[in-house]
C-alpha cells in the first residue's frame, strides 16, 4: 500500500516542476523580447520606450492568461475523465463572476478602491471563500441532475445538453441581473503599481497571475497527491477498472465538477475586479477562448490547459499591442488550426502521464 | 381522401383571402396608431425610454386627435429590436414587417440604431409607410448610392437628428477649439454606426490640423480591453474619441483607460454613450462611474431650442424625471408624423392604404416647412433635416443626486461656418 500511496506519477517530481519553471520563465522572457522588438520595428516606438510598454504588456498578458488558463481546467477536467465538452462550463465562470460582484457589492456598497490592506484582503478572501463552494457545488450538482444519467448514452446526447445547459444558466442571469453590463466594484486599487524597468506595473496584474498559479499549484498537489487525486487519474484511464477497484466513479465525477467549478469561480472574481464589468453573456466568449485553450494544449491534460490559457492570453494581447485588436480571434483561431494540423492532440497531448 | 385534402386547402386559402380582403380596402379606419421601433434592452432600453415618453408626450398635448381621428401609442404599438440584450437588425426588420401588414398604423417612430433601419427601410419604403427616425445618424441611410439600394419606391424616410458626416466633425472641433487638445487616439467598435462616426470625426480632426496617433478597433465582443489601452498610454494621447455605443463597449474602454492612467484627459463619444444619467441603469455613466469624470458626448440635435423650458417642464410634469438623450427628438418625430396626418385627411382618403400613402407623400414633402419643439424645420427630398446642429454634452459629477449627469455645453451649428 505505501508504494501505491506515494505520487508515483514521476520520479523525481521536484526536477520536473523546475524545469517546467525554467521553460515557462524561458517562454515569457522570449514573448517580451519578441514583443519588444515587435513594438519597435512596427509599432513606431524608439527601442528605449518600447521596452517599458512591452513589460507591462507581458504581464497584462500574464493576467488575462491566468484567467483563461482557470477556465480552461474545467473543460479539460471534465473532458479528461467522461470525455464530455462541457459547454457550460463557460455561463459556471459568469455566474462565479456575478456571484462575486454581489457578496462585495453588497457589502462595500459602491465602487471605490479598498487601500485598508486587512481588510481587502479581508474581502477577496472571503468572496473567494464563498463563492468557490457555492458555484463548484452548483456545477457538481447540474452533473448529477443533468448529465450522469445520460452517461450511458449516446455522446451526443450529453453534449447538446450542454448546450440547453448553457442557455439555461444565460437566461437565469439574464432573468436575475438584465440584459446590459452590471458594474462590479474594482475595490482591489488600481494606482496600486511598482516600477520595474521604467514600466508601472498593477500589483492587481501580479495578484491575479499568482492566484491563478496557487491554485493551479494546489489543484497539481491535489491530483498528484492525494489518494481522491488518484482516483480521479484512475477514473480517467479506464473508468470500469477504477471501479472494480474500489474508486467510485460517481463520486469522483462529482469532485471533478466541484474542482472545476471552483477555479472558474475564481476566475470570476478576478475578472470583475479586473475589467470593473459583468454580463450575462460573459460565459460564451470567455468559454470559447478557454475551450480553445484546452484543446491548444492537449484537451484532457491539465498542464496543457494552463499552458494553452497562457498562449492564448499571449496571442491576443500581442495583437493588441500592435493594434489589432479586431484581429485577436482570427490570430488566435489560425493559430489553433496550425497547432491541430501539426499535432493534432494539442502541445502536450492528451494521454500524458497527469492527465485527469 | 386526396379530394378531401384539396378541398381543404382551398377552403383555408379562400378563408385567408377573404380575411385580407375584407380587413384593409374597403373602409377607413378613424381610431389610428402611430408604432414605436426601439430596443427596450440592455444599455439601450436607457436611450429608447425617453424617446418613447416625447413620442406619447406630444400625443397627449394634440389631445390624442387629429380632425375626428383618434390617434393613440398604446403598448401594442410598441415594438422592440433588441435580442439578447443588444439592438438586432433582423429583429428590427420582422418588426417592421409586422407594422406594415397591420393597417391601423399610419407611420412608425423609430429606430434607435443605424444598423436597424438599414435593414427595416427597405420593407417600411415598399409599403409605402412614413418612417422618422429620431436618433439615427448614419449618412448611408438618406444619401448616395447605398441609400438608393435600400428603397424600391419613392422615399419614406425621414430624420430630425443630423447626420454623422456632422455630428463626428463637431466632436472634432470641440476637442481641437474649447478643449484645446490638438492629439486623439480614435477607437471604434467595428459597426455601421461606430465606425462611419469615428471615420468622419478623424477626417475633419486631421483636417484641422490635429494629430491621430492611432486609429484602433475593437468589437463589442473583446475580452481584455486593458491591453488595448496600455498601448494607447504608449503613445501619449492628449485625447480619446470613441465610436460607438454603450452597449458596444463604451463604459468598458473607458473603465480600462483610467486603469493604466489615461483617465485624466478629455474621452469623447457620439450620442451613443449618451443615455442617461448615473442613475439609470445601464447607463454609460452608470457603468463608468467616476472615471467618467472628463467624458464628453455629442448628440446631432439642439441642446437647446425656444421652447425647451416648456418642453423640459412638461416632460417633467408627466413623467417626474428630467427629460434625458433623445426625448424631444421623440417629440419632434411625432409632431411630423400628427402634422403630416393634418395635412393627409385634407386630402379627403378614402381607405386605409389611401390615408397612409397620403401620410407618405404630406411627410415626406420635401416644399413644407415644420414647426417643431427643434424650430423650424425642412427635409430635403433624402428626408435629411435642415438643422445641422450637434450639441455637446460634459459630465457633471455631483448631478443626478451624485451619481453623474450629462450637462449642455454648448452646440455646434455647421450650417453657419
Amino acid at each position: 500500500m505505501t508504494a501505491i500511496a506515494s505520487p508515483a506519477a514521476h520520479p523525481n517530481p521536484l526536477a520536473r516542476g523546475l524545469r517546467m519553471t525554467a521553460i515557462a520563465v524561458a517562454a515569457v522572457i522570449a514573448y517580451l523580447v519578441v514583443l519588444w522588438m515587435a513594438l519597435s520595428l512596427f509599432g513606431g516606438r524608439t527601442i528605449d520606450a518600447a521596452f517599458p510598454e512591452a513589460l507591462q504588456q507581458t504581464v497584462n498578458a500574464l493576467s488575462i492568461g491566468a484567467i483563461y488558463a482557470l477556465i480552461a481546467l474545467g473543460y479539460t477536467m471534465v473532458y479528461g475523465i467522461i470525455e464530455l465538452i462541457n459547454f457550460a462550463h463557460g455561463d459556471i465562470f459568469m455566474l462565479g463572476a456575478f456571484l462575486s460582484v454581489v457578496f462585495i457589492g453588497g457589502i462595500t456598497g459602491n465602487n471605490e478602491a479598498v487601500t485598508n490592506i486587512p481588510l481587502l484582503i479581508i474581502l477577496i478572501l472571503g468572496a473567494l471563500i464563498l463563492t468557490m463552494p457555492i458555484i463548484g457545488l452548483l456545477n457538481a450538482g447540474i452533473e448529477r441532475a443533468v448529465y450522469r444519467p445520460l452517461r450511458k448514452a449516446p455522446r451526443l446526447a450529453p453534449l447538446i445538453t450542454a448546450v440547453g445547459v448553457s442557455f439555461i444558466l444565460q437566461n437565469v442571469a439574464l432573468t436575475i441581473a438584465g440584459s446590459g453590463d452590471r458594474r462590479a466594484p474594482q475595490i482591489f486599487p488600481l494606482d496600486w503599481q511598482i516600477s520595474v524597468g521604467g514600466a508601472e506595473i498593477s500589483i492587481l496584474s501580479i495578484f491575479i497571475f499568482v492566484l491563478a498559479m496557487v491554485l493551479m499549484l494546489g489543484l497539481q498537489a491535489f491530483v498528484t497527491r492525494t489518494r481522491l487525486g488518484r482516483a480521479m487519474r484512475a477514473t480517467a484511464q479506464d473508468q470500469e477498472a477504477a471501479a472494480l477497484m474500489g474508486v467510485d466513479a460517481n463520486q469522483t465525477i462529482s469532485l471533478t465538477f466541484l474542482i472545476g467549478g471552483m477555479l472558474a469561480a475564481a476566475a470570476g472574481l478576478v475578472w470583475g475586479l479586473r475589467f470593473g464589468y459583468v454580463r450575462f453573456d460573459l460565459g460564451f466568449n470567455s468559454g470559447l477562448k478557454a475551450f480553445t485553450a484546452a484543446v491548444l494544449g492537449g484537451i484532457g491534460n491539465i498542464t496543457g490547459a494552463v499552458i494553452g490559457g497562457f498562449i492564448i492570453g499571449f496571442i491576443e494581447n500581442f495583437a493588441a499591442a500592435l493594434g489589432y485588436a479586431r484581429w485577436q480571434e482570427f490570430l488566435i483561431f489560425v493559430i489553433l488550426t496550425l497547432v491541430l494540423i501539426f499535432r493534432p492532440t494539442g502541445i502536450l497531448g492528451q494521454h500524458s502521464g497527469d492527465r485527469a | 381522401m386526396k379530394l378531401t385534402k384539396y378541398s381543404v386547402i382551398a377552403a383555408s386559402a379562400a378563408i385567408v383571402f377573404g380575411a385580407c380582403g375584407g380587413g384593409g380596402s374597403a373602409s377607413l379606419n378613424k381610431n389610428i396608431q402611430i408604432a414605436v421601433e426601439l430596443p427596450f434592452q440592455g444599455s439601450e432600453k436607457a436611450a429608447s425610454d425617453p424617446i418613447l415618453n416625447g413620442i406619447r408626450l406630444a400625443v397627449k398635448q394634440a389631445g390624442g386627435k387629429v380632425g375626428d381621428f383618434t390617434v393613440t401609442v398604446p403598448n401594442s404599438a410598441v415594438f422592440d429590436d433588441a435580442l439578447n440584450g443588444v439592438h438586432d437588425a433582423q429583429t428590427g426588420a420582422n418588426n417592421m414587417t409586422k407594422i406594415v401588414g397591420d393597417p391601423n398604423y399610419v407611420a412608425v417612430v423609430g429606430p434607435l440604431n443605424s444598423s436597424v433601419a438599414k435593414a427595416e427601410i427597405p420593407v417600411s419604403n415598399a409599403a409605402g409607410l412614413l418612417q422618422c427616425s429620431p436618433a439615427n445618424t448614419n449618412p448611408d441611410l438618406t444619401a448616395g448610392a447605398a441609400a438608393a439600394a435600400l428603397r424600391t419606391k419613392p422615399n419614406n424616410y425621414i430624420r430630425v437628428v443630423t447626420t454623422d458626416a456632422v455630428q463626428g466633425p463637431a466632436g472634432a472641433a470641440y476637442i481641437i477649439k474649447e478643449l484645446g487638445k490638438k492629439s486623439v487616439y480614435i477607437i471604434d467598435d467595428t459597426e455601421t454606426f461606430g465606425k462611419g462616426v469615428a471615420d468622419s470625426f478623424e477626417a475633419e480632426f486631421k483636417a484641422r490640423g490635429g494629430t491621430v496617433v492611432k486609429r484602433d478597433a475593437a468589437p463589442k465582443t473583446t475580452q481584455d480591453y486593458v491591453s488595448i489601452m496600455t498601448a494607447a498610454k504608449a503613445l501619449n494621447p492628449e485625447s480619446i474619441y470613441f465610436g460607438g455605443v454603450t452597449a458596444t463597449g463604451g463604459a468598458r474602454i473607458l473603465l480600462a483607460a483610467a486603469q493604466v492612467g489615461l483617465g485624466d484627459i478629455p474621452f469623447v463619444g457620439p450620442d451613443g454613450i449618451n443615455d442617461g444619467s448615473g442613475e439609470t441603469k445601464d447607463s454609460f455613466l452608470n457603468l463608468a462611474a467616476a472615471a467618467a469624470k472628463n467624458a464628453y458626448s455629442t448628440l446631432a440635435g439642439p441642446g437647446t431650442f425656444e421652447g425647451k423650458d416648456k418642453f423640459d417642464a412638461d416632460y417633467k410634469a408627466e413623467y417626474g424625471i428630467d427629460s434625458t438623450g433623445y426625448a424631444g427628438q421623440g417629440f419632434a418625430c411625432t409632431q411630423v408624423v400628427l402634422d403630416a396626418l393634418k395635412r393627409a385627411i385634407a386630402t379627403n382618403p378614402k381607405t386605409d392604404a389611401e390615408l397612409r400613402e397620403a401620410v407618405r407623400v404630406a411627410g415626406t414633402d420635401s416644399t413644407y416647412t415644420y414647426s417643431l419643439n427643434v424650430g423650424s424645420v425642412t427635409f430635403d427630398k433624402n428626408g435629411d433635416t435642415s438643422q445641422l446642429i450637434v450639441s455637446i454634452y460634459s459630465v457633471d459629477p455631483a448631478g443626478a443626486n451624485g451619481k453623474g449627469d450629462w450637462k449642455y455645453e454648448t452646440q455646434i451649428d455647421a450650417a453657419v461656418k
